[in-house]
């Protein structure tokens, strides 16, 4: 919605001029945008009237045109407009004006001297209108201040409504805001009523009381519509964004944004029959002002005469209807359709117009009949014509049930102890219909408010009013308990933590992917679309982090990164039969070294165990990473990729990127992948802790050899499986092959740890144990001691 | 006698020579080891009168023990020397940089969830989250935004199918809270959220926290103290002040806009309100028992302001260069 406070004026007796209105209306809820100071135009712009026009000897597109401003002599202005021709009157800046974003300066212009410069109504800053020279009026006199000639003392407010302040989508409107605001009486003001010259013979039907439960009509014959409007019209038009179509649709814009009411001018000679307000028939199409076609789906509310669709009721109407200058008769249609049955659809059809706007929100209901009559009054004036009676079909009116308002209700709410005469007071300036009883007050809602429904709406009124300002900020008092913290839960924040320590940098991305990684790299056929992506490469959403992760890694190995560790924590989404299944997942991507380069160590490229390490170290070996017994993700290298497993049940992955995946990224380097549930991470076991023994734990080492293809953690999970008393830690600390050995065998030795809890171990014992896992070795895994 | 006496010079001067503990080894033998001077003195006393033999004695053995002083001390300061030579050759350049992994790093916007978590559990609010694929219902008419209502046009929802959407909020996890659990209660919910919008200051995907508080007696001046405090305690400025801005929001009545004084004017930081009792009443509380507030605050904002970064992209594009500026929070 966007104002001029001069038009704004024109409500009150008493001058508004020293009101700071943007912070008056931000205040209270009308949040002011923009504010446009039009008198800031330099007063070295002035009237200036073109008295000859030479084409520039120089320059093809330029003249040379003598101006006169009031002087004596008239001044010489180089000027490129296509309008520009004698006789014209239009803004003129002078040397030293300054305009927005440059100052006038004498200059040769192709060697022909410029005194000034002939402006748009852009240049000057009170429009965005650049066509050419703003012509104004031939009654304004040349050499007065473009301020004065243009009563450009104004300023241009912007408000961004909210959708439950409809009644402010006018100027009366945003008037009776003020008033209330301010306390400043309004103005009273008795338009007159349009003079009935012949019976109205337009006959209209209502098929759809309740979607249209008032329709007001008027019918003019005999006007000219081929007239320009009075300054003091176009003007407030322009001011409130408005372009000018025509004189009889100016004026129907004239008073929808002073009465916010939306009127609708139909050409009375192309309406055929009867008028009918009824629900479209299936596949009838309608085209639009704005010369879209569309196609109807027998839903929506359409104004129709007796061959065609006319207009899409209560948000555009119809080409073939409209008025043009040659119009000389015209049906004009002021109505009051109900907000919930218009809601939603202009949207559906792409349109945001001023007229659906208000209707989706609330129209005044009682002032139907007198915008009309506003309207017909000012076009006779204007245009000429005679007009009919007034048509006025009205059924059910939304009720306007008195609301009960609790003066204790206000105060425990807002916190603050107001008395009956406060919230009286709001009332008062609010203008509210009200009666007083014990306790409370009942209020009938105006029928400009479409907002105020219950007794909250009113606790907000009157707190509003009494201002939001004046509210005091305090502490509650409240009986807390204690918030439990489960011992068995590690919190989201503990495990980045680990990663952080662990050298990893935590990325955020976004939740939707290309449905083409979805598919191929992330290999998932059950894909959650997006109706309305932003781009389409993030058109699905993500079952997988590791397709953003690869993009992550491209992005920074592009700016000279060469060492990444990212992970991230979020939900990957999945559809399921019962709907969708949001699980929220650690992932990370590891590529480059294994430690970055420095000053001692010698250079390696990071491998699989590196990160198995890690997800070991964060998953405190509550899960175990094992040889997937399900399909290997198509991601992942075959011979690389290993699955974590909780309770039986897999949890995460593991592995290299494959081969064919690096080169398809064009990546130099392996990169390592994984993924696990949160889920698996943050519940921990229960501790069981075992004090430690006071004797001192006893270490041997055996080194055997074994086929290549036995599996280490075999060969460890069966030692541990068999319950060897003494038996502490068994594990490998170096592994061969190669020179020496047997080509299809490999080397292992394992540390093997003892204790005892009661005593010192004797040889023994020692070699008791040792012997028993020898000989674990030697029959399960074909092992020979080397 | 004379003899015995000049010993002790002549161990002094050997014992000066040796640098090393064999050596000293060595030259003590010459004078205490069993083949010694002083033992072949010890030998002779029994050649001496009764008389004489005390006197002499008692002189050997003073002699001895003036060598073993020597020869302790002797051994002190080869000990000390030895010491410091391996102190000088053991000197390193600690100006060398450490050897470690790389440092990482949380991301900035976990950093500010995680911060305001601890803030509002402070005072007992309950952490919550919800699904981010969302019905209808939870999203838009559990929090009396009914279909077709303008105020869905404020929303610009990624829409899933006709039922399910991006959630457009996160208070469709208190409307699921309140499901769940029964006044008095009081809950943050932090989470990422969607709308279709993107440019210099809105991102498709952003991350917004919501706080809910419902009680006998909770009021709009306490939502105004709980805020203001909450900012307060955020970016650690005591003086910090807010004021609320009437505002609507179909979920609340009434509602307000949340400025900030910030660099001597205000600052735009979230919206609140007085819970709707149509919401309350979705959930089955007693709206003449219990009344509640509700706000909600963008963590990229108060990120933003906290670290001074005026752009909101760099949150999403993960360049390292900008993470690791977090390392070590």
């Amino acid at each position: 919605m966007q104002f001029s406070k001069a038009w704004l004026q024109e409500f009150f007796d008493k001058s508004i001029d020293d009101v700071n209105l943007e912070e008056v209306l931000t205040m209270s809820g009308l949040e002011v945008d923009d504010v446009q100071d039009l008198s800031k135009i330099s007063k070295l712009v002035v009237v200036g009237e073109i008295v000859s026009i030479e084409k520039h000897p120089d320059a093809d597109r330029l003249n040379v045109c003598q101006v006169n401003t009031g002087l004596e002599k008239p001044i010489q202005i180089v000027c490129g407009a296509p309008n520009a021709r004698v006789g014209i009157k239009v803004p003129c800046a002078l040397v030293g004006a300054k305009l927005p974003g440059f100052e006038i300066k004498k200059a040769k212009l192709r060697g022909v001297e410029s005194n000034g410069m002939l402006c748009s109504a852009n240049e000057i800053g009170i429009s965005q209108d650049s066509k050419g020279l703003y012509e104004i009026g031939l009654d304004k006199k040349v050499g007065e201040l473009i301020i004065d000639a243009l009563e450009l003392n104004d300023v241009v407010y912007t408000l961004s409504l909210t959708p439950n302040r409809a009644d402010c989508l006018s100027i009366l409107g945003i008037a009776r805001e003020v008033s209330a605001l301010l306390g400043l009486p309004l103005k009273d003001i008795n338009h007159q009523l349009a003079k009935e010259s012949f019976t109205l013979d337009q006959k209209v039907k209502i098929y759809e009381e309740d979607d249209c439960p008032k329709y007001c009509g008027i019918q003019i014959k005999n006007i000219n519509n081929k007239i320009t409007l009075p300054v003091w019209i176009e003007q407030k038009l322009e001011r409130s964004g408005i372009g000018s179509i025509n004189a009889v649709v100016d004026i129907a814009n004239f008073v929808l944004i002073e009465t916010g009411q939306p009127l609708h001018t139909f050409d009375q000679a192309k309406i055929s029959g009867e008028i009918s307000v009824r629900k479209a028939n299936k596949n009838e199409s309608l085209h639009l002002l704005n010369d879209q076609k569309i196609k109807l789906e027998g839903s929506e509310l359409i104004i129709a005469d007796e061959q065609k669709a006319l207009a899409l009721a209560g948000i555009m109407g119809g080409e073939f209807s409209s008025t043009n200058t040659e119009t000389t008769e015209i049906f004009i249609e002021s109505a009051y359709f109900d907000p919930t049955k218009i809601a939603g659809r202009a949207r559906s059809f792409g349109l945001n117009t001023d007229s659906s706007h208000r209707f989706e929100r609330g129209v005044d209901f009682r002032s139907t009949s007198s915008a009309l009559q506003r309207a017909a009054v000012l076009i006779v004036e204007f245009c000429g014509g005679e007009c009919s009676n007034i048509l006025d079909i009205e059924s059910n009116l939304p009720k306007r049930e008195p609301i009960k308002l609790r003066t204790k209700k206000v105060s425990d709410i807002m916190g603050l102890a107001l008395k009956d005469n406060d919230i009286k007071s709001v009332l008062d300036k609010l203008n509210l219909i009200y009666s007083q009883n014990k306790d409370h007050f009942l209020i009938t809602p105006p029928s400009f408010r479409f907002d105020l429904s219950i007794e909250e709406d009113l606790v907000e009124e009157i707190i509003r009013i009494y201002g939001y300002n004046n509210i005091p900020a305090l502490t509650p008092t409240s009986q807390d308990r204690m918030i439990g913290s489960p011992n068995n839960k590690k919190s989201i924040y503990s495990v980045k933590s680990s990663l952080v320590n662990l050298g990893y940098n935590e990325v955020v991305s976004y939740s939707f992917i290309d449905k083409d990684i979805e598919e191929k790299l992330h290999s998932n056929l059950n894909i959650i679309q997006l109706q309305n992506p932003i781009a389409s490469q993030m058109n699905v959403m993500r079952s997988k982090l590791w397709g953003s992760h690869i993009d992550t890694l491209s992005y920074n190995l592009n700016r000279g990164q060469s060492n990444i560790r990212i992970f991230e924590i979020a939900p990957v989404y999945q559809k399921i039969k019962s709907g969708f299944k949001e699980t929220l997942m650690l992932s990370g991507l590891v590529y480059g070294d294994s430690i970055p380069e420095q000053w001692n160590n010698n250079r390696r490229e990071v491998n699989f165990y590196d990160i198995k390490g890690d997800i070991e170290i964060i998953s405190s070996n509550t899960l175990s990473i094992e040889v997937p017994k399900n399909i290997v993700p198509e991601i992942f290298h075959p011979g690389q990729a290993a699955e974590l497993i909780m309770n039986q049940a897999s949890v995460g992955w593991l592995g290299q990127l494959h081969p064919e995946w690096q080169q398809k990224y064009e990546l130099i380097g392996k990169t390592y992948l994984f993924e696990l549930s949160m889920e698996s991470l943050i519940n921990i076991k229960d501790l069981k802790i075992t004090l430690p023994s006071k004797f001192p734990p006893l270490r041997r080492d055996i080194s055997v050899l074994v086929d290549k293809d036995i599996r280490v953690g075999d060969i460890v999970n069966e030692v541990n499986a068999q319950v060897i008393d003494g038996l502490i830690d068994f594990y490998p600390f170096d592994l061969y092959e190669g020179k020496g050995i047997e080509e299809s065998k490999k080397s292992i030795a394992f540390l093997i740890l003892m204790q005892d809890t009661y005593k010192t171990l004797e040889d023994e014992n020692i070699s008791n144990i040792v012997n028993q896992v020898i000989k674990i070795l030697k029959n399960k895994f074909n092992a020979s001691l080397r | 006698m004379d003899q015995l006496k000049k010993l002790i010079e002549l161990a002094k001067i050997d014992f000066e020579k040796c640098e090393t503990q064999t050596e000293l080894d060595n030259a003590k033998s010459k004078y205490i080891g069993k083949t010694g001077p002083l033992t072949e003195a010890m030998r002779g006393l029994s050649k001496l009168s009764n008389e004489e033999k005390p006197k002499a004695g008692a002189f050997i053995n003073e002699v001895k023990s003036s060598i073993e002083v020597l020869l302790s001390n002797r051994k002190n300061d080869i000990q000390k020397a030895a010491m410091l030579s391996q102190l000088e050759d053991e000197y390193i350049d600690v100006t060398l940089p450490g050897l470690k992994q790389s440092e990482g790093s949380l991301h900035p916007i976990s950093l500010t969830m995680h911060r305001i978590e601890n803030i509002f559990h402070s005072i007992g609010f309950d952490l919550a989250t919800g699904p981010e694929i969302e019905d209808d219902y939870h999203n838009f008419t559990a929090l009396n935004i009914p279909e077709a209502h303008p105020a869905r046009a404020m929303h610009d929802t990624f829409y899933i199918d006709k039922n399910h959407v991006l959630r457009t909020h996160t208070s469709p996890v208190q409307v699921r809270y309140m499901q769940n659990n029964q006044p008095p209660l009081k809950v943050i919910s932090p989470g990422r959220v969607y709308r279709v919008d993107s440019d210099a200051t809105h991102s498709p995907m952003f991350h917004q926290v919501e706080g809910l508080w419902v009680d006998k007696n909770v009021n709009f001046a306490n939502l105004k103290g709980v805020v203001q405090d909450f900012l307060q305690k955020f970016f650690e400025d005591k003086n910090l002040i807010i004021r609320f801005r009437p505002s609507f929001f179909p979920f609340t009545e009434p509602s307000a806009e949340i400025d900030m004084s910030w660099n001597g004017g205000w600052l735009e930081i979230g919206g609140c309100g007085m819970v709707h009792p149509e919401v309350l009443k979705q959930v089955n509380i007693n709206t003449e028992e219990f009344q509640g507030f509700a706000f909600g605050l963008g963590v990229e904002r108060l990120t933003m302001l906290k670290y001074h970064i005026d752009d909101l992209r760099p949150f999403f594009t993960n360049d390292l260069r900008f993470l690791k500026q977090f390392g070590g929070r």
